[in-house]
């Protein structure tokens, strides 16, 4: 017989612990965390190197920084050969700003709650959703998720930067103690990316109006601050004009703007508990019927529903393509300055070919294969399913360049432009689908993938730059990467389909 | 009779891990083939195996007459398949997912056939739900429900019911018994043994990637032992098992 145990209800529930009953904490509270936060944020460091290790093999992912070291020791051995075209000061400037935007690209974490940790590694990140099963809060696990990307990306892309400095510093003159402030003030300047960025999509999750008004209102700020003052950009970046003046008002400036938003933007972080279900009526064949061009409507049609309904929607367009295009534009026009030469719309065209390869990245961030497997389908499908809908999605680089070339009355050089910018986001786009497959912003983590990555790209990138400096027009030759491009696409696309896919 | 599956000396290994190892089986038309096994005993890596979604090490598969490694396409296109871990797309509701393999499988009369699973499987009501919104029972019948849209002759499905309630299990048992009878096909890998007891025609036992029983239900259900006595003693290793 099954005896049910003498316990009165109040018995069985008292000794409860309350469901959801965490309320919004300070971020005192949030610190102050009955679980050390030291448990989680060392669970996280460690989950974080074994997923990598796991995947690529720990000389795999370790060789990574390795790298560089190696491409910034050997920037910084032939910078001397070409500093009549990029003084010093110009190449500090971009520099900072390009660890700036380094810090704003991985910054959106606001956008996606909950989301951004599942899919930033498939489903490994299993402690991010330690807070359904233990007693810590979402705001806990974000801070410590925020801390333990900051300390792996400081050492993963910022350190071996500088060690490759170092390394070059005494042959190339450049003090010591230049090397160290660059150190600070470079790390400083990805955080205030990453804190700045992190803000605005915490705001953009709560309001995307506020979040517009809010850049309308700091552009034109920053405008009229830089026009009033005539301060140009160093001022516009304390972390900049830390590096050239030191001071410790200026280095706590620096901090409280680091800081403060990365605090606001945890303690009102919004997390996307989706206790109701979401229900949409029937779109997919819709779709397929607009996209009845190509064979693979359905899954152009799947692309377009997952980045539409997925949180963040287009906000992640916005915070992972359209800043860091808004920023090369901006940086182009300070470059222009030095090299009267160049063609900002060539070099803009050039410079957006290969950004917007990383469009790829997000058509792929959401299914794995293994959702596909026991279909009969292949991954050479999927991959051209998938270069559809970033062809699709490239028409905004297309409008885009377009804007730029009519606001910049460069009408003639719009075509040229336009062909340039389509062969360089076809070759580059060809190289991530044969170094990465349908797992790129994984895939490229490992060293010995990054390594062909960036050696089929970054010559490629360089001769094209040059050779638009005395012609704009002589970028068109990179239509002759159309071959290549296609050569390396239909490789890839054998070499995928004939690999069993990795599962993460 | 017609033999649907024919595996002969298959092995798998994944570095030093054999998973499957030298087996070799037959299933003919008609049967409702149980692989049964502990967890980890190598019955997921069997069924990927049959189905062109790994490659085997060494040996020789061929499923409907065709090989499994050389056309694994083709051999997907014939079967259906409901994996174990596999969940339908997050951002797709349930009637886009199986419109989704409907246009995948090219299926004609596909809202017809969402119209049959939805009221069969009765989650009619969350067909605009998106998948991943979904419970784990109801995207398991939803998984099911794919599997057999384009009416395969042959469905392979891992650990089917693990998710569902009873009056579904036994509506979905009752499926693949009238499925078999119609002429079809099921192999089915399950670590549950009354379902196995219950519906399958023979079995087989794997056990550390080895295949170490394999036979008729019927001879066992005639012997004075249960399939879970049977199952224990020929994992245990008592070679009158």
């Amino acid at each position: 017989m099954l005896e049910i145990p003498r316990r009165s209800p109040s018995g069985i529930f008292s000794n409860r612990v309350p469901i959801n009953t965490i309320p919004r904490r300070s971020l005192s509270g949030i610190l102050s965390n009955r679980v050390p936060t030291n448990t989680i944020f060392t669970a996280m460091l460690k989950e974080e190197w074994r997923v990598h290790s796991t995947l690529f093999g720990s000389a795999g992912f370790a060789l990574f920084p390795l790298l560089l070291v190696f491409f910034a020791t050997a920037g910084a051995l032939f910078w001397p050969f070409f500093s009549d075209v990029l003084p010093a000061q110009t190449a500090v400037i971009l520099i900072h700003s390009c660890y700036l935007l380094a810090g704003a690209s991985v910054g959106g974490f606001g956008l996606f709650g909950r989301e951004v940790m599942n899919r930033r590694f498939g489903q490994a990140s299993m402690i991010a959703y330690s807070s359904r099963s233990l007693p810590v809060s979402e705001q806990a696990i974000l801070l410590n998720f925020f801390l333990k990307d900051t300390v792996y990306y400081l050492f993963f892309w910022v350190f071996p930067f500088v060690a490759g400095l170092a390394f070059a510093a005494p042959f190339i003159g450049l003090p010591i103690l230049s090397v160290i402030r660059m150190l600070a003030t470079l790390s400083l300047s990805f955080l205030l990316g990453l804190s700045f960025v992190f803000l605005l999509s915490t705001i953009y999750v709560h309001s995307p109006r506020t979040l517009l008004g809010i850049l309308v209102a700091a552009a034109a700020g920053a405008a009229f601050y830089a026009h009033s003052v005539n301060a140009g950009v160093i001022s516009l970046l304390p972390p900049l004009a830390l590096y050239y003046r030191p001071s410790p008002l200026l280095l706590l400036t620096t901090l409280v703007l680091i800081i403060v938003p990365s605090a606001i933007s945890v303690r009102f972080l919004k997390v996307e508990y989706r206790e109701e279900t979401r229900r949409f009526p029937e779109t997919l064949d819709r779709l397929v019927g607009i996209l009845a061009w190509s064979p693979d409507s359905h899954l152009i049609a799947k692309d377009a529903l997952d980045l539409n309904r997925s949180e963040g929607g287009a906000g992640k367009v916005v915070f992972s393509f359209l800043f860091p295009v808004m920023f090369i534009w901006i940086a182009l026009f300070i470059l222009l300055r030095f090299i009267p030469m160049l063609s900002q719309l060539m070099v803009f065209a050039i410079l957006l070919g290969v950004i917007s390869s990383t469009i790829y990245n997000w058509v792929t961030e959401f299914d794995l294969f293994t959702s596909y497997a026991f279909l009969p389908v292949e991954v050479g499908t999927v991959i051209r399913g998938k270069l559809q809908s970033y062809g699709l999605l490239n028409l905004v680089s297309v409008a885009i360049l377009v804007a730029a070339g009519l606001g910049t009355g460069q009408v003639t050089l719009l075509l040229p432009a336009l062909l340039t910018f389509a062969s360089i986001s076809f070759y580059a786009v060809a190289v991530t689908v044969y170094v990465g497959g349908l797992s790129p912003s994984i895939m490229l983590y490992n060293a010995k993938v990054y390594l062909p990555y960036l050696g089929l790209i970054i010559p490629v990138l360089l001769v094209l730059l040059f050779v638009s400096i005395p012609n704009p027009w002589f970028a068109l030759s990179s239509l002759c990467l159309i071959p290549p491009g296609w050569y390396i696409l239909r490789k890839a696309l054998f070499r995928w389909t004939a690999w069993e896919q990795p599962s993460f | 009779m017609e033999i649907i599956i024919d595996v002969k000396g298959l092995t798998r290994t994944f570095g030093d891990v054999t998973a499957v190892n030298n087996i070799s089986l037959s299933v003919q038309k008609g049967e409702l083939f149980g692989l049964l096994g502990p967890n980890g005993s190598g019955k997921t890596t069997m069924i990927k195996c049959l189905t062109g979604q790994l490659k085997p090490t060494s040996g020789e598969v061929r499923v409907m007459g065709l090989d499994a490694v050389a056309q694994p396409v083709r051999v997907r296109e014939l079967v259906g398949i409901t994996p174990e871990q596999e969940t339908p797309p997050s951002f797709l509701t349930a009637e886009e997912y199986l419109h989704f393999v409907g246009h995948i499988r090219r299926i004609a009369d596909i809202e017809s056939q969402c119209g049959f699973w939805f009221d069969f499987l009765e989650f009619g009501d969350k067909r605009d739900v998106l998948c991943k919104d979904l419970s784990r029972g109801t995207r398991q019948k939803l998984m099911v429900a794919q599997a057999f849209l384009h009416k395969p002759g042959l469905v392979l499905i891992d650990e089917p019911l693990i998710n569902l309630d009873p009056i579904m299990q036994r509506k979905i048992k009752n499926y693949l018994t009238e499925y078999v009878k119609g002429g079809g096909t099921v192999f089915l890998s399950t670590h549950i043994l009354e379902i196995a007891e219950e519906i399958c025609t023979r079995i087989g036992i794997i056990h550390q990637g080895n295949l170490i029983r394999e036979g008729p239900v019927a001879e066992i259900r005639s012997s004075s032992k249960h399939l879970e006595e049977f199952f224990l003693d020929a994992v245990r290793g008592d070679p009158h098992a």
